[in-house]
Formats: C-alpha cells, structure tokens, sequence
C-alpha cells in the first residue's frame, strides 16, 4: 500500500459517481441512509451498555485478565497480541459486544496501532458466525447443521492466522 | 458475564470496584455512541447511494455464474439461485437488511435431507453466510475514522484478504466433506 490515504477518498467519488450514473437523488440517498445509521445505532445503543459495562467489570475484577492469559499462548502462536484476545472470543457471538470492544481497544491503544488495526481487521472480516448460524437454520427448521459449524468455526481460525501474519 | 464478574467481586470481596466499573462501562458506551454518530451516518449515507445505485442486482448477476458451480445442487434447488446470489452480494456490501431476507428464503427452497438435516448445498450456504465476505468493512472505518486515525482506510486490504481467506478455507472445507459424506453412501 503505497498510500492509503487516497482509498478513502477516491471511495467517496467512486460511490458518489456510481449514483450518477445510475441516475438517482445522490444527496437524498445519502441523507436516507445516514438517518437509517443513526437508528442502527441507536438500536446498538443499548446492548452496547449492557456489554461494555459487563466487560469492564470483567476487566475490573480480574476475570479477563484470567481468560486471556489462558488463550495468550495459542493467540501469540498466530501472532496476536493479547488485547485482541476478548476481540476473538467474542466476534463470533455478538457483532456490537464485539464491536465496543474493539473501540475500547481503538481508544487504549490508539487507531494506528498494531492491536487497533488488528482489531478492526478481525472484527471488520469475520461475521457473528454462531447467530447467523442459529438464525438461517431455524428459518430452515433443521436442528443440526452438521458440519457446518465447525468448517465456519475452522475458517474463523484460519481468517485470525491470516490476520496475525498481514498485519 | 455479569455474573461472571459478580463472582468473582464476591471472591475478592471487591464490590465497590465492580460497582465503578459498572457505571464507567455505561458512560463509555454512551460516549461511544456519540463519537461514532457522525462517521456513522456518514457511512450509512454512502452505503445507501451504492444501494440505491443497484449496486447488489449487478453484483447479484455477477455471481450467478460462479454460484451456479459451486454448488452442489440437487434438482430442484437451482430456485434458490438467485436468492444465493442476492444475500451474497447484499451481504458483501454490508446490506445486512437486505442480506437476510434473501437468505431466510433460499434457506427454505435448499433441500434438507431425508432425516431433516440440511443438504450439502443447504451446508455449503451456511457456510459462507457465516464466513461472509466483506468488500467494504465501513464500521471498521467509521470506527477508526472516529478514534482520529489518520489512516482510516488503511484496513481495507488486509481485511479484504483476511476474509477471503476465511471464504476459501470454509469453501474448501465444505466441499471436502460434501464428498466424504456422498462416498460413505
């Protein structure tokens, strides 16, 4: 990446002359759209509440420090510095607990950080997998998924190596 | 969780640390929410011109070929081909709401087997519903945008790769069992 800090920019135009060219309201598209962000998080709001303050009472009495310190070695195996040990555990079961904290981490270790680019890397790649998994499989009323779970769970893994070793 | 941290307060006999950091925890999440606000909507904004560009229908037709495959349709199944293509395309553009829908209906038309557990392409779709790729992780960046990186955009490549990799690997995976499970009978 020789300058990354053209991608964000040059992203605005491209999707700016994308809705030129198919002819529709940029400005009230995008006036639509950023009201439909503020609801979302507003919606995430709450959870977001519920999580950072359960985590933080987590990292107050010591019981994060225990939990990561039990999956430092594997996580450091693949390259992945310990603040982004709850990243890992988490991002499979709530994309907003794992989302806040990830800011946490954003804010403790700053953006550009190795753990703060990390960290968006892994939350940004991956998806709530086990919520997915339980709500497309009860639409579909199945009960087991098989082997679907622990492919995904593996490929998650797969995805954390491949994080460590990029970035 | 809580109750987890509770615990262990009552193990140490902390109780008025987990009560600060209870409270720190929601005024973090409040503040958080307020500095996010502004990249939020922005992103929001700039997702919704892609989307109302038509965006997902042309990546939509885009995939169809390669979709068609991939899977390992049984007959019958090739209905739930262009709800396949629509989740996948809304899902890599971060159109969750758009995603599951479509993919709530091409769940119900893959065929479950006998014992009602899903088929192979039934797997095969959950599978990369749950790896799913992201082209443009924009909370990431709005996030990053947020926390005052000057270099927001700098996560896009490595998590364009991160995710593809997680992609292939399940893929992969999938069609590895798929072929076990057909050769056992």
């Amino acid at each position: 990446m020789a300058d990354s800090s053209v991608i964000l920019p040059s992203l605005v135009v491209l999707v700016v002359l994308t809705g030129m060219r198919a002819r529709i309201d940029v400005y009230s598209a995008f006036v639509r759209g950023a009201k439909e962000g503020l609801i979302t998080l507003l919606h995430m709001a709450p959870y977001l509440c519920a999580i950072l303050s359960a985590s933080s009472l987590l990292r107050e009495t010591g019981v994060l420090d225990a939990l990561c310190g039990f999956l430092a070695p594997v996580l450091s195996l693949l390259g992945l510095p310990r603040e982004i040990a709850p990243i890992a555990l988490l991002r499979p079961l709530s994309g907003s607990a794992a989302l806040s904290l990830v800011a946490s981490v954003l804010e403790a270790c700053g953006p550009d950080s190795r753990a703060g680019r990390l960290a968006c890397v892994v939350c940004g790649a991956n998806e709530t997998i086990l919520f997915t998994g339980a709500l497309y499989m009860g639409a579909a009323g199945v009960k087991s998924a098989r082997y679907a779970l622990p492919v995904s769970l593996a490929a998650y893994a797969v995805g954390l190596a491949a994080a460590g070793f990029l970035v | 969780m809580l109750l987890a941290g509770m615990a262990a307060a009552a193990v140490n006999g902390d109780f008025a640390g987990a009560q600060a950091a209870l409270f720190s925890g929601g005024g973090e999440a409040v503040s958080f929410c307020m500095s996010m606000a502004g990249a939020y909507a922005f992103f929001g904004g700039l997702m919704q011109i892609l989307r109302e560009s038509g965006a997902a229908e042309a990546l939509s037709r885009a995939l169809e070929r390669p979709m068609r495959r991939l899977f390992p349709f049984q007959p019958g199944e090739e209905a739930a081909l262009p709800e396949i293509c629509m989740n996948l395309s809304a899902d890599m553009l971060g159109m969750g709401g758009a995603a599951t829908p479509a993919g709530l209906a091409a769940m119900k038309a893959l065929r479950k087997t006998d014992d009602g557990r899903p088929g192979d392409a039934m797997e095969l779709f959950l599978v990369m519903n749950m790896c799913s790729v992201q082209l443009l992780p924009s909370t990431a960046i709005a996030l990053r945008a947020a926390a005052g990186s000057d270099r927001a955009a700098d996560i896009v490549l490595p998590t364009l790769i991160v995710t593809a990799v997680s992609m292939l690997t399940g893929i992969t995976l999938c069609r590895f069992f798929a072929g076990r499970s057909k050769s056992r009978g």
